[in-house]
């Protein structure tokens, strides 16, 4: 089965999905999937009583970045939940949100069927009365970690100081975020090439109020709660190896030059 | 609804031409080369005719070998397995690229599985090779570089006429696959010295299920398909006349009207890209600006994921590919786009739309016009796009 076989009814809540858009002030709100994987979801619930006095969903919005599947599945939960009782809107399974779209690829499954554990995520938000975005990775820059095959490769694309801008032609840059200086250099090397990314521990934005809005205009890809771990090539360099905090797990990266800053 | 079809690297139509040049080799001249009977001959003399055309379309000379195979994957596992099984006294060490088609990167792991070595040369953020690097791995043991014309997805072409030489003086033989460039790309295997080249029928325009490897004189593989010792012994199966027919009047086709072709092709694709990066805000193009195929337009969009983009396009009847994990088997995205140096979430958003012979100009516009519609509907659904952005597209309404 090919994977975007899909039934009428997934293709009709692709192409007219429900309830889409955002609950300012939400009871509850949830969040799930990973951009990286290729789905994210967001579901806001506000919560009424019907006439027995239960809890129930009385508003419920979403939003999502995902396949044809990942819009269908929030589209139809949005669909079961709405009027439900928060307990048995907690019960809607994925395989509940699938049955209700006449199935999906197999393959589809699990990927993009995130939807029933964003509502979820949604209701314990409400419940719990916990803050929904909670920061769990702050930034760190004062403890100096060792990345593996960086000193190897200085000269032959790892750098500690920059002096001469034109060498980074048209290369493909990462710089790790170590305090400001980092930073002006990243928003100053995306006038020599289109390739500059930035990698910060932090969830947010780093750097001064002044840098950070120079920064959200300048061309410079930002890679938010994540750690370089290793610089790998034969001659120079040509990968490094990431990690995600958020995944919890790590990938590659094909590039030319790292730069990390010895003077901050 | 007629589907404006952008999506010819995956599929060509059979140019009528062809098919009906084809059409007696079913029912009428239905014979075997290998019968001795005035049927069979009819059919040897075709054949010969047909591999003569195909030589003509790669300006190979009288004594190189045509063979005719099943697909161009067949051709490549005849290319890479049948010199890595010939030349192994030699050595065991093959050299590819990071964007190499899938058929050449799984032969290659199952070649390691069998004792060769595979190093795969790196790519710019262009998709072309580095060729310092490709030089600096060539060793003592190195057999065989095997390195694509042009990447499949993106277009990017490869320094070819470098490669070739370097592999010459090395004393190493070089494959290349085509397949990807040969409807735009005239190929002269005479002014390259390539050893090793793979075609494909459907991509010239001829049928599926037929395709060819030449092989340079003097160069010697082993066969992978052993039967009744045809095509000299190196591929073996009764040969598939009518569809042999038909990939070589594709050839003498596509050798008369390739520089006109070329020509039409870029103007309609110089205009998409240009009006498609100008008109949609966060579009980017991946690829060469200039060293590409000039039927290929490979793009990212921020934001958004590219099987829901395929699927918005499909709604309005516009047949296009994506390099999108969501839409592969293996839900990993393309390791070309990876290897230029993309992260995961920016290879979901990518779009390729490649070009052909029957592509018109009113399909260019109408593209044009809904692409940037359906960008902006997903754009409104996502989660990820920026509040300016929102904004942006809420004044514009």
């Amino acid at each position: 089965m090919k994977s975007t076989q899909y039934s009428k009814k997934v293709l009709d809540h692709f192409r007219n999905p429900r309830n889409v858009g955002v609950i300012e002030n939400p009871d509850g709100y949830g969040k799930v999937g990973n951009p990286v994987c290729g789905d994210l979801m967001e579901i806001f619930i506000n919560i009424g009583k019907n006439e027995n006095n239960e809890e129930i969903i009385s508003d419920i919005k979403f939003r999502t970045f995902g396949c044809g599947s990942a819009v269908a599945t929030s589209s139809m939960i949005t669909e079961l939940a709405m009027g439900k009782t928060i307990d048995e809107a907690y019960k809607i399974t994925r395989n509940d949100v699938a049955d209700e779209l006449d199935g999906l690829p197999p393959i589809k499954m699990h990927c993009s069927n995130l939807a029933a554990d964003a509502l979820q995520a949604a209701i314990r938000n409400y419940r719990e009365g916990t803050k929904p975005d909670v920061e769990i990775i702050t930034s760190c820059q004062l403890e100096i970690k060792v990345i593996l095959g960086f000193d190897e490769f200085l000269g032959k694309g790892t750098y500690k100081k920059v002096d001469d801008l034109t060498e980074f032609n048209d290369k493909r840059i990462l710089i790790v975020d170590n305090g400001d200086k980092s930073l002006e250099l990243a928003i100053n090397l995306t006038k020599i090439t289109g390739r500059v990314i930035l990698i910060t521990s932090g969830k947010y934005m780093p750097g001064s109020k002044d840098l950070q809005s120079k920064l959200k205009k300048s061309d410079v890809k930002m890679l938010y709660e994540s750690e370089l771990l290793e610089v790998r090539g034969t001659d120079d360099v040509e990968k490094v190896i990431i990690h995600d905090y958020d995944e919890d797990n790590n990938y590659e990266l094909f590039l030319d030059s790292v730069i990390i800053l010895e003077e901050r | 609804m007629d589907e404006i079809y952008m999506d010819y690297q995956a599929a060509k139509p059979v140019d009528e031409r062809v098919l009906k040049e084809m059409l007696p080799y079913f029912n009428e001249k239905y014979g075997n080369p290998a019968s001795l009977h005035t049927i069979g001959d009819q059919a040897t003399e075709k054949l010969e005719e047909s591999r003569k055309k195909i030589a003509q379309f790669i300006n190979a000379s009288e004594n190189s070998k045509i063979i005719f195979t099943s697909s161009a994957t067949e051709s490549n596992n005849l290319a890479l397995i049948g010199a890595a099984q010939r030349y192994k006294k030699k050595g065991n060490h093959i050299i590819i690229s990071e964007i190499e088609h899938i058929s050449i990167f799984n032969i290659c792991k199952y070649l390691e599985r069998n004792g060769f070595e595979i190093s795969k040369v790196p790519v710019d953020q262009f998709g072309i090779i580095k060729f310092e690097k490709l030089k600096n791995l060539i060793k003592e043991n190195t057999i065989l570089i095997s390195i694509s014309i042009a990447s499949n997805e993106i277009g990017s072409l490869q320094p070819i006429k470098e490669i070739s030489e370097i592999a010459k003086e090395k004393n190493v033989l070089f494959h290349t696959d085509a397949v990807a460039s040969e409807s735009v790309l005239p190929i002269d295997v005479e002014e390259i010295p390539i050893d090793l080249l793979t075609l494909s029928s459907n991509d010239i325009y001829g049928p599926k299920g037929v395709a060819a490897l030449y092989i340079r004189k003097g160069v010697r593989i082993n066969p992978i398909i052993i039967g009744g010792g045809q095509e000299n012994g190196l591929r073996s199966g009764s040969h598939n006349i009518h569809g042999i027919v038909g990939f070589a009047k594709a050839a003498e086709i596509m050798k008369r009207e390739i520089d006109s072709e070329s020509k039409k092709l870029k103007l309609l694709r110089d205009k998409l890209i240009k009006q498609i990066l100008n008109i949609i805000p966060n579009s980017y193009l991946n690829g060469h600006p200039e060293k590409r195929l000039v039927n290929n337009a490979h793009f990212r969009f921020d934001y958004i994921e590219g099987e829901s983009l395929i699927l918005g396009l499909k709604d309005h009847g516009i047949a296009a590919a994506t390099g999108s994990a969501c839409s592969s088997k293996t839900l990993e995205p393309s390791h070309t786009l990876i290897s230029c140096g993309l992260l995961h979430e920016e290879a979901h958003g990518s779009l390729l739309f490649s070009l052909g012979r029957y592509s018109k100009e009113e399909d260019i516009d109408k593209v044009l016009e809904i692409l940037p519609k359906v960008i902006k509907r997903l754009r409104l659904l996502s989660p990820l796009t920026p509040p300016k952005l929102l904004k942006q597209y809420e004044v514009n309404n």
